[in-house]
């Protein structure tokens, strides 16, 4: 509020020194002027009962002549008065009505109460930086899993967009420059619930320096954030950005588990996906060359992993430096100048024996007519499409879906940056294991891909799999941390039994146990807990909500694990204790 | 010479000094007090107000503070007057008057300070 009163006040200092100097005329020349009473005696209206006349008359309420009939001089004052103090009055709203719609002042308003929101923030948030599609996508999720989000944009029309009330949290949002760092500190980057910056806004420069702020600012927090180039990436973690996220090097990345193993694709796509989509089959992939449109940021990555698979690969670029480079590193694959949106080059790149096309270049229209031209070519080929603007979403989706029927495997794959932006962050500050899992699963091999494939389908069935984390200690599970004091085994068979039923089993399987240093790809039932052990699970959000009775009620982990139940008050304790004396005594009889 | 700063200063010892006008006499006298010096005062002591608004300085925020101090004496003192003549209709006995004196002598004191403050201001610019 530091800002709007003096601006208020301010502007309207010569309204009320008017309003002050009319008032105070008409009253002194309503006492001043004689009046005459009912029984004809000169009178003097006092001070009081002058400005309630003129009062009641300034702002047109109008009682009347009061107390006694007025004469003809005072009626010839009391015309002045209507006219000087309703005119002063209109202007004074006019002048109020104008500085509600003044723009300073409606900013001013804005940034005070967004100051207010940031100041009564009590929980764990995130600052988000840039609302683009990427930041959009984020927003959601975190929301979803009923985090906090703070925005930072530029553009007051993104915000707009984004529809703020429909969100299952109250989101505070400011418009302005995050490069800015008076900005950054607004919008709560120093404040102590300030969990993690995240950093996506459409320019690699603007990430970057977020990146330096919030690092100078807030030590502590994690900051991720989006970069396109290997430079700025480069730059970014030589001051300990915590995760950089490269759009193109994360889909290479998910790609060459699909080349590697379907399941284990299957795996990754279940776990990171957004809560709220459809959970896919698995991919297989046909053997044989693949062509690879568009020899760019996105080109590179993916030939890199086709390379590393030994995959013979035609590569096409309308570029002639690029093809200069290429031919420089004494590659056996072809290369081939041109776009690949026609028939000629796509035939000579052998799209009629292809097992899969990569349509990668920076332009949406030549991608969809690759794809259109190498379906009319190979109807069984393998698509693989970079959408660069998210609004071309339906001509991705419409051109990807000719010609395959519905219960036809999935042939066709589009990547589109800001989902797979989206997936990273939510994994990485939500489920921060979930990470470590992905890592050590990516070294398993296809079988041991298959047996956890099957394990999660056999606990989840159709749904959605939610992943969470509990850790061993007294503000995450304080009744297991209490057990394990009083010298009790706790297995973790316990965990995944259902606190209300003792013979059910939770839906829910352990993907990974974190001990010190040691990680433990899908623990055992019989595994005996350790105080600090991290332990990511898997199964529904129903199930997880179980889970919480036996890691926060000490009855429900003695009943899981078929101790006595215990009294918890202190009066069913000594009720308890007098019982368990009498019956001794009568036993001893 | 700042025609904004005459004005300014000008309503503010008007204020002081017709404070002073009416303080001054016998504290239980109604005959020492006149009624019209008394709205004269709280007329000008409220433009004065107006016009210390949206200094955003720390003298600025001492002047609006002394004023607002001085209005509030002022607008007790009137309600206490027309509480006696009005309402109750007791009439300006020696303890009402000594009442509404009072009270704005402690506005006088508000004016008095809001002067000073004023005057060292004046003289800070000086150097």
């Amino acid at each position: 509020m530091d800002n709007v009163i003096p601006l208020i006040i301010r502007s309207l200092r010569i309204p009320f020194l008017l309003l002050i100097g009319v008032y105070s005329v008409a009253v002194l020349g309503l006492v001043l002027i004689p009046g005459v009473d009912d029984e004809g005696n000169t009178w003097h209206m006092g001070f009081f009962h002058a400005f309630y006349f003129v009062s009641y008359t300034a702002t047109t309420i109008g009682y009347g002549e009061v107390p006694y009939e007025f004469t003809n001089a005072q009626r010839l004052w009391v015309l002045t008065t209507i006219y000087s103090t309703v005119i002063s009055w209109f202007y004074t709203l006019g002048k109020i009505i104008a500085l509600m719609q003044n723009k300073a002042f409606i900013d001013a308003v804005a940034v005070s109460r967004f100051k207010k929101d940031i100041k009564t923030l009590h929980e764990p948030f995130y600052l988000i930086c840039g609302l683009g599609e990427t930041g959009k996508a984020i927003v959601t999720s975190l929301t979803e899993e009923h985090c906090r989000a703070v925005i930072v944009e530029k553009e007051k029309e993104n915000l707009n967009k984004l529809n703020i009330d429909e969100l299952k949290e109250y989101v505070p949002s400011i418009i302005g420059d995050a490069c800015d760092p008076y900005m950054l500190e607004l919008a709560g980057i120093t404040h102590p619930m300030c969990r993690g910056v995240i950093a996506v806004t459409a320019s690699d420069k603007t990430n970057l320096k977020i990146a330096i702020s919030s690092k100078l600012l807030h030590p502590d927090i994690k900051v991720a954030c989006r970069s396109e180039f290997k430079d700025t990436e480069e730059n970014m973690l030589s001051f300990g950005t915590d995760y950089i996220i490269n759009p193109y090097e994360s889909f290479a990345d998910t790609f060459s588990m699909l080349i590697h193993s379907p399941s284990l694709h299957l795996i990754h796509d279940w776990l990171t996906d957004a809560p709220d989509t459809k959970l896919n089959d698995p991919i297989y992939l046909n053997k044989g060359p693949w062509i690879l449109c568009g020899y760019g940021r996105f080109g590179r990555e993916i030939y890199k992993h086709l390379k590393a698979k030994n995959i013979p690969t035609v590569i096409i670029d309308p570029d002639e430096k690029v093809k200069a480079d290429f031919d420089l590193l004494a590659e056996i694959n072809q290369f081939i100048t041109g776009t690949g949106t026609d028939h000629n080059t796509l035939n000579k790149a052998g799209a009629a024996t292809a097992a899969g096309i990569v349509a990668g270049s920076d332009n949406d229209s030549n991608n969809l007519s690759i794809i259109m031209t190498a379906l009319a070519i190979n109807p069984e080929i393998f698509v693989i499409a970079r959408q660069n603007k998210h609004n071309n979403r339906i001509l991705y989706h419409s051109s990807t879906q000719r010609n395959a029927s519905p219960d036809a495997a999935i042939t066709r794959i589009v990547m589109h940056p800001r989902e797979i932006i989206a997936r990273k962050v939510r994994a990485f500050f939500l489920t921060p294991l979930l990470d470590n899992f992905l890592y050590l699963a990516k070294q398993q091999d296809e079988e041991w891909a298959n047996i956890t494939i099957s394990r999660l389908s056999a606990v989840i069935g159709d749904s959605r799999p939610h992943t969470w984390s509990v850790t061993i200690n007294p503000a995450s599970s304080p009744t297991i941390v209490q057990a394990i004091k009083f010298g009790r085994t706790v297995e973790m068979s316990h965990l995944t039994q259902d606190p209300g039923n003792r013979q059910l089993k939770l839906r829910c399987i352990p993907l990974l146990l974190i001990r010190d240093h040691e990680e433990i790809l899908l623990p055992d039932e019989d595994l005996e807990l350790k105080l600090d052990d991290k332990i990511l699970f898997c199964g529904t959000p129903a199930v997880k909500r179980n889970m919480h009775w036996t890691l926060n009620v000490m009855s429900s982990l003695n009943y899981v694990m078929s101790l006595k139940d215990e009294p918890e008050s202190y009066l069913w304790r000594l009720f308890r204790f007098y019982r368990n004396r009498s019956e001794h005594r009568k036993l001893k009889r | 010479m700042n025609l904004e700063k005459v004005i300014f200063s000008f309503f503010m010892i008007l204020a002081l000094t017709l404070n002073f006008g009416f303080f001054y006499g016998d504290v239980a006298n109604p005959d020492h007090h006149d009624i019209y010096e008394l709205f004269a005062v709280v007329v000008i002591n409220l433009i004065a107000t107006v016009l210390k608004f949206g200094d955003r300085s720390q003298l600025g925020a001492m002047l609006l503070a002394s004023s607002l101090v001085a209005v509030v004496q002022l607008i007790s003192a009137v309600l206490v007057w027309t509480f006696a003549v009005h309402i109750q209709q007791v009439g300006l006995t020696p303890a009402v008057m000594a009442t509404i004196i009072s009270l704005s002598g402690g506005a006088l004191l508000a004016n008095i300070i809001s002067v000073i403050l004023l005057m060292m201001e004046t003289a800070m610019l000086r150097r």
